[in-house]
């Protein structure tokens, strides 16, 4: 559930902008830093936290957006450009991270107590919250995408942006909120994962590559690709870590990916956009 | 004038695709543009809605200078367009593509019954209401393409080459909803057309455009007897 809102997350902005973003990993550190100092440092409430890692690193999409891949893409039409750009906001929101909270693993208390057995197996309590909090959020964007004008206003752009404009979108802003979006998935991501998993300063460039696997393997900018992507990466990854020891998994992982994308390069959704 | 293109030019790159073309027109009427390809029909209607930028000249509708506004703000205006090549938006259904016709509008009760007068206009779309607009066929993209337009309630309409690609009978069936919408609605037309027999008889008057200038213009009835025009616009 995590992996997908990840996935949607870099989603959304792919489709939304034609922008991978390369800095997907790093806005969810962020957002795993802030809930650490707001709820483990500061003592707030963990939903403020989550919160606050939401608006955190939607800000941060907002300024990549508005003043660096606006610019780019007016004045360029040239991938590489983006490409370029899209690396750079990943090596600042890098070396910004390693500089504002150091080196550290930085971890917080579990927000619940206890352990859930379901179908014989000991979940704790913790666990089994993030991942109803994830659900709940994968469910309300779907929804929001689907029902809503605005949702709307964003597919109609990730479809045809000259035919959104020609019915009234404004693309700017639409883009900006469709980038704001896939930022804050991204930082919510990292806020309920850093209950479970501590985050350093480092952890965004693999999270970033998890991030394009899904994708790679659900076909890039189709939502339905992307959730199918986050599930099969993460049974794979379960599958992988159970029956295969150490860190064989991930190079099993990436040359299965590379023999699907010979036969399959559009991902298993792939259509230009869903 | 109620809508008036004044002296404009449009270039892509360096290349000047329209050069000093002005039209005009009263409120209600419908206007036809007949001319070859890359004649600069398409490029007079983006430069309308703002999709191509306007290098020199002035746009007016109701009162209104246009022609440094952006998409969004034309649309709010009043005028709307049929997009040569229909673009329907090919992943969301035929419902979904009305109400982002509606887009600029925010009268939900009203965008409820517009839908519903589409598909009174257009009864084939309603029996698809539900499936995805690149599932249809050409003559029903198009139907929606003019249907997503009429949601805006626009006071001028702009269609591009709305009979490309359809089969004679269907043609006459767009022929007769252009018509239709012109005297219901009470909408302006202007109708860019490669058919330019079908454009001279629904329209009152028209332009013929050549290299990006306007070669000719009258009324519609004179220009199907004028000589020059049989010839290179109606085969003879
Ligand atoms: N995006 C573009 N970039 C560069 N040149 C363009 C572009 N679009 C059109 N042109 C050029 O501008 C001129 C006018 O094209 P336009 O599309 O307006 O013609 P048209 O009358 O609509 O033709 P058709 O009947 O084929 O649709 C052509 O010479 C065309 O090659
Ligand atoms: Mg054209």
């Amino acid at each position: 559930m995590n992996y997908a809102l990840i996935a949607l997350g870099i989603t959304l902005i792919f489709a939304i902008m034609g922008v991978l973003n390369f800095a997907h990993g790093q806005m969810y550190v962020l957002g795993g830093f802030v809930t650490y100092y707001v709820y483990g440092v500061f003592g707030l409430n963990y939903f403020v936290a989550l919160a606050a890692s939401a608006v955190t690193v939607a800000c941060v999409g907002l300024v990549f957006e508005r003043f660096l891949f606006r610019r780019v893409l007016r004045i360029t039409t040239r991938e590489e450009s983006t490409m370029l750009l899209a690396a750079g906001t990943a090596l600042l929101l890098d070396s910004l991270g390693l500089a504002l909270f150091g080196e550290k693993q930085r971890g917080v208390a579990p927000v619940v107590a206890g352990v859930y057995e379901i179908f014989g197996a000991f979940v704790p309590a913790s666990r089994a919250l993030i991942f109803v909090l994830a659900g709940g959020l994968v469910g309300a964007l779907l929804l929001f995408i689907q029902y809503t004008r605005p949702g709307r206003a964003l597919r109609a752009i990730a479809q045809d942006k000259e035919t959104a404009a020609l019915q009234g979108v404004d693309i700017d802003r639409y883009s900006a909120l469709g980038f704001a979006l896939g930022a804050a998935l991204a930082g919510l991501a990292g806020g309920l994962l850093v209950t479970v998993f501590a985050v350093n300063a480092g952890a965004g460039t693999p999270i970033s590559i998890k991030a394009f696997i899904m994708i790679m393997i659900g076909g890039a900018g189709v939502v339905s690709g992307a959730i199918l992507g986050a599930f099969v990466l993460g049974f794979s990854e379960a599958l992988g870590y159970f029956f295969i020891p150490g860190s064989t998994t991930y190079l099993m992982i990436l040359v299965g990916l590379i023999v699907f994308l010979i036969f399959r390069p559009q991902g298993i959704m792939g259509k230009p956009w869903g | 004038m109620y809508f008036a293109v004044r002296h404009v030019s449009v270039y892509y790159d360096k290349v000047r695709a329209v050069s000093d073309i002005s039209l005009v027109m009263d409120a209600g009427d419908v206007i036809a543009i007949i001319g070859a390809n890359g004649a600069g029909k398409t490029t007079t209607l983006r430069a309308v809605t703002g999709l191509a930028p306007v290098a020199s000249g002035e746009i007016w509708f109701d009162g209104h200078r246009i022609d440094r506004l952006r998409p969004d703000r034309i649309v709010g205006l009043g005028i709307s367009m049929v997009p040569e090549g229909r673009h329907v938006f090919p992943f969301m259904s035929v419902g979904d593509n009305l109400l982002m016709g509606a887009f600029a509008r925010r009268d939900r009760r009203a965008i409820e019954q517009d839908v519903e007068r589409v598909f009174a206009r257009f009864p084939r779309l309603k029996e698809r209401r539900r499936q995805q607009a690149g599932t249809l066929s050409g003559g029903e993209q198009q139907m929606l393409a003019i249907g997503r337009a009429l949601m805006a309630r626009p006071k001028l309409l702009l269609m591009d080459e709305p009979s490309l690609g359809l089969a004679p009978h269907l043609v006459r069936e767009i022929a007769r909803a252009i018509l239709a919408v012109n005297r219901e609605e009470k909408v302006a037309v202007v109708l860019v057309e490669q058919n330019s027999r079908m454009a001279l008889k629904v329209s009152t008057r028209a332009y013929v455009l050549e290299t990006g200038q306007v070669a000719l213009e009258g009324r519609s009835a004179d220009l199907l007897n004028n000589e020059q025009v049989r010839r290179l616009y109606l085969g003879g």
